[in-house]
């Protein structure tokens, strides 16, 4: 009897496993236009694209997915063809960016876009060692210029700077609050930054609760709990404008403002780096904008220019930021809220205005 | 070697082997539920591990931080002690080591290397320390105490090389002043660095002779010496180990700190083998991967170096396995935790396998004393 019931309990606890592990890999599975299928060989494009990733997935709603997109219809418009031409790879630790930038050199690829700052320095030592490839590195700030290498890099401060404009505008309580991910990355910071700062050149009065994840850098932006409380927090202290920016933890804080009495009336929410009303339908009660980067265009243009005719970008090239359209919320902004964000951005762009960022 | 302990050596190797034969069947298994192509992954995987000098390159690589914290978890294993602190013995290491190494510019390579690589391993012996004192003197499990220790660790590690906020706060003691709003180390001086044995693009550093020799030490350690034999008796029976007069509350500490230690030095070697600095986004994975290594090698040194090898070779293979196949690196993950579900469980494997329990004398591995000793 004993040995029976063992065994009964053996073969559940085996089950378990296999259930618990296929759950892990049912994300992938899941991708979005992401899975790369062997496609037949057919004739050799001149252009192979190849995209590694940030620690996460392709499809994160975020950064990688952005990136991917434009490499995505930058592919299309080149007609090149997914998993011979174009593919990508998620990196699973920061330790292996050297070693997945290097599957692309070894197979021949001759334009490899890097995700993410923390790619940076195996990006320059890749092109360095490859100056017959093109990278572009999304998010790396080029201190010095590679004939190879594009460093994609935004004005985060200006697009956090045009949401805290709005969010001020918007508030009646005069209390506007800010969930980010850790200020160990500097674009979260200018995203903070610029948020306080636009703000504060509405209303100089206004009460400012920004709030970073105090942990470590690989939960920071995976801890949509911590996001959800932090925002919870914040309403319950009068905040009624919440602008989430980081990563998955930022999600959460848009979450729980837009299932919070008032959602889209009283209180209101704004997203970070894509257009999130397209990343992230449940936050569509309170979403009345993103603080974007265009990453997809910028990459499209990179790689069309390089598609063309075989242009590199040295150095930097500033892609474009501002903020995501009102969606739902077109009719409900007033005109005179939309024209001072229109003055604004005019005046950001052309430099008779600056956020007030890094001085 | 004569018939019977060939006998006795082929059936400790048997379970590993067929727990890594299982998990490799059933990740088959879930590649092909998902519509992905087992036959292709795994071809990339062996490919990616073995296929090229790179590939064979980037598995010694991988492999060799994991021998080191597959040892720390096996050496407290053998009395009796669950660590799953090696992560943040790992970080500490790394940070002490990273501490010693961007600072005292100009010494000789001959003092400054040794220096550095000692301060990991003392950094790891504190943090080992710590949970074996707090056991001995409160009763506190080492589970618990390890498990929070990591989180002090790596926040702890965040904290000293933070770059400072916008609002005047005050950066970390370890930054590296021309990084800006960057949070990170410098990169240490070329004096602490370990040297290559094969450079770019192999990037083999000496680390690896340096783990391969720890493992050797503490087989005799652990194996031929009387402090070795006072563990493994604690580890078998405290009780008994007391009644024959071994300083049980002494062994406990000292066996933590040991194990601390050689984690601290797998975090050392790494960062002056290979990352020259320390970042945040740098984690103590390889502590965890630590008790997978651990377990498949029946925490026995040789048995360790064996099964970092293999995990080493997964990790390294999982690039190539994806690129080639489009499977997604997930499942390499899968993989390990498999396998560390079959050895950890091993009548899951003698079920399946229907092999009858061996002789008492194989099966006499005691993982941990568990709760409430």
């Amino acid at each position: 009897m004993q040995k029976k019931r063992n065994l009964i309990l053996l073969t559940l606890t085996l089950v378990m496993a296999l259930l618990l592990s296929a759950c892990t890999v049912a994300a992938p599975g899941a991708a979005p236009a992401a899975a790369p299928q062997q496609a037949p060989a057919e004739a050799a494009a001149s252009v192979k694209i190849g995209l590694v990733t940030d620690v996460g997935r392709v499809n994160d709603r975020s950064f990688n997915q952005s990136a991917w997109e434009g490499v995505v219809q930058a592919a299309a418009a080149l007609g090149l063809k997914e998993g011979d031409d174009y593919k990508y790879i998620e990196t699973q630790d920061s330790k292996d960016y050297v070693d997945n930038i290097q599957q692309f050199v070894d197979a021949g690829f001759n334009v490899i876009v890097t995700v993410g700052f923390a790619l940076g320095e195996a990006t320059i030592a890749a092109a360095k060692e490859n100056p017959d490839i093109y990278f572009i590195g999304i998010d790396q700030f080029q201190v010095e210029e590679l004939p190879n290498l594009t460093g994609l890099v935004f004005h985060e401060d200006q697009s956090g700077f045009l949401a805290g404009a709005l969010a001020a505008q918007l508030s009646k309580t005069g209390i506007i609050a800010a969930v980010l991910g850790t200020d160990l990355v500097p674009p979260v910071v200018a995203f903070g930054q610029g948020y306080e700062l636009g703000a504060k050149y509405i209303n100089p009065d206004i009460r400012l609760i920004s709030t970073y994840h105090p942990g470590e850098i690989s939960q920071a932006f995976t801890d949509p709990e911590w996001g959800a409380a932090t925002a919870k927090q914040a309403l319950d202290q009068g905040a009624d404008v919440i602008f989430g920016a980081g990563g998955i933890t930022g999600n959460g804080a848009l979450q729980e403002v837009a299932a919070a009495p008032g959602a889209g009336v009283d209180v209101f929410c704004i997203g970070v780096d894509t257009d999130q009303w397209e990343t992230l339908p449940a936050a569509h009660p309170c979403l009345v904008s993103s603080a974007m980067k265009l990453i997809t265009p910028s990459v499209v243009e990179l790689i069309t220019m390089y598609g063309k005719d075989g242009t590199m970008t040295a150095g930097n090239y500033f892609g474009g930021a501002g903020l995501a359209p009102f969606h739902d919320f077109e009719d409900k902004i007033p005109q005179e809220v939309k024209d001072k964000l229109e003055e604004i951005a005019a005046a950001l762009a052309d430099g008779s205005l600056t956020t007030g960022y890094g001085q | 070697m004569n018939a019977s302990s060939l006998r006795r050596f082929g059936q400790v190797l048997l379970i590993p082997i067929l727990a890594v034969f299982s998990a490799l069947l059933v990740g088959a298994v879930i590649m092909w539920i998902f519509g992905d192509d087992p036959i292709a992954a795994y071809r990339g995987l062996w490919n990616g591990a073995f296929g090229s000098a790179r590939a064979w390159s980037t598995t010694i690589r991988k492999m060799t931080p994991l021998i080191l914290t597959g040892l720390s978890v096996a050496v407290a294993f053998k009395a009796g002690l669950f660590n799953i602190g090696a992560s943040g013995q790992f970080i500490i290491g790394t940070v002490c080591s990273v501490a010693v190494g961007v600072n005292f510019e100009g010494l000789p390579a001959f003092i400054h290397l040794p220096l550095a690589l000692l301060a990991g391993v003392a950094g790891g012996v504190l943090w080992g320390f710590i949970p074996g004192a707090l056991k001995v003197f409160t009763g506190a499990h080492e589970v618990i105490v390890t498990i929070m220790l990591n989180y002090v660790a790596s926040l702890f590690a965040a904290w000293t090389v933070y770059a400072g906020g916008t609002q005047g706060q005050t950066p970390g003691p370890l930054w590296d002043r021309t990084a800006g709003a960057i949070s990170r180390t410098p990169e240490v001086f070329m004096s602490a660095r370990l040297p290559w044995i094969f450079a770019e693009p192999y990037r083999i550093h000496w680390g690896v002779a340096i783990a391969l020799a720890v493992a050797l030490v503490m087989w005799w350690v652990i194996f031929k010496t009387t402090l070795g034999f006072s563990t493994r008796t604690v580890g078998a029976n405290a009780k008994a180990a007391r009644y024959a007069g071994i300083n049980v509350r002494w062994i406990t500490i000292l066996t933590m700190m040991i194990a601390g230690g050689l984690a601290g030095l797998a975090g050392a070697i790494e960062t002056l083998g290979l990352n020259h600095r320390f970042a945040p986004e740098f984690t103590g994975g390889v502590g965890f991967d630590g008790i997978t290594v651990a377990l498949l090698g029946q925490t026995n040194p040789i048995g360790v170096v064996l099964s970092a090898f293999l995990l080493g070779a997964l990790d390294a293979g999982s690039a190539r396995m994806q690129f080639d196949s489009g499977v997604a690196a997930d499942i390499i993950q899968v993989i390990q935790a498999l396998v560390l579900a079959f050895v950890a469980a091993p009548m899951i494997i003698r079920q399946i396998y229907r092999i009858r329990k061996p002789g008492d004398q194989v099966e006499a591995t005691v993982f941990s004393s568990g709760w409430g000793r």
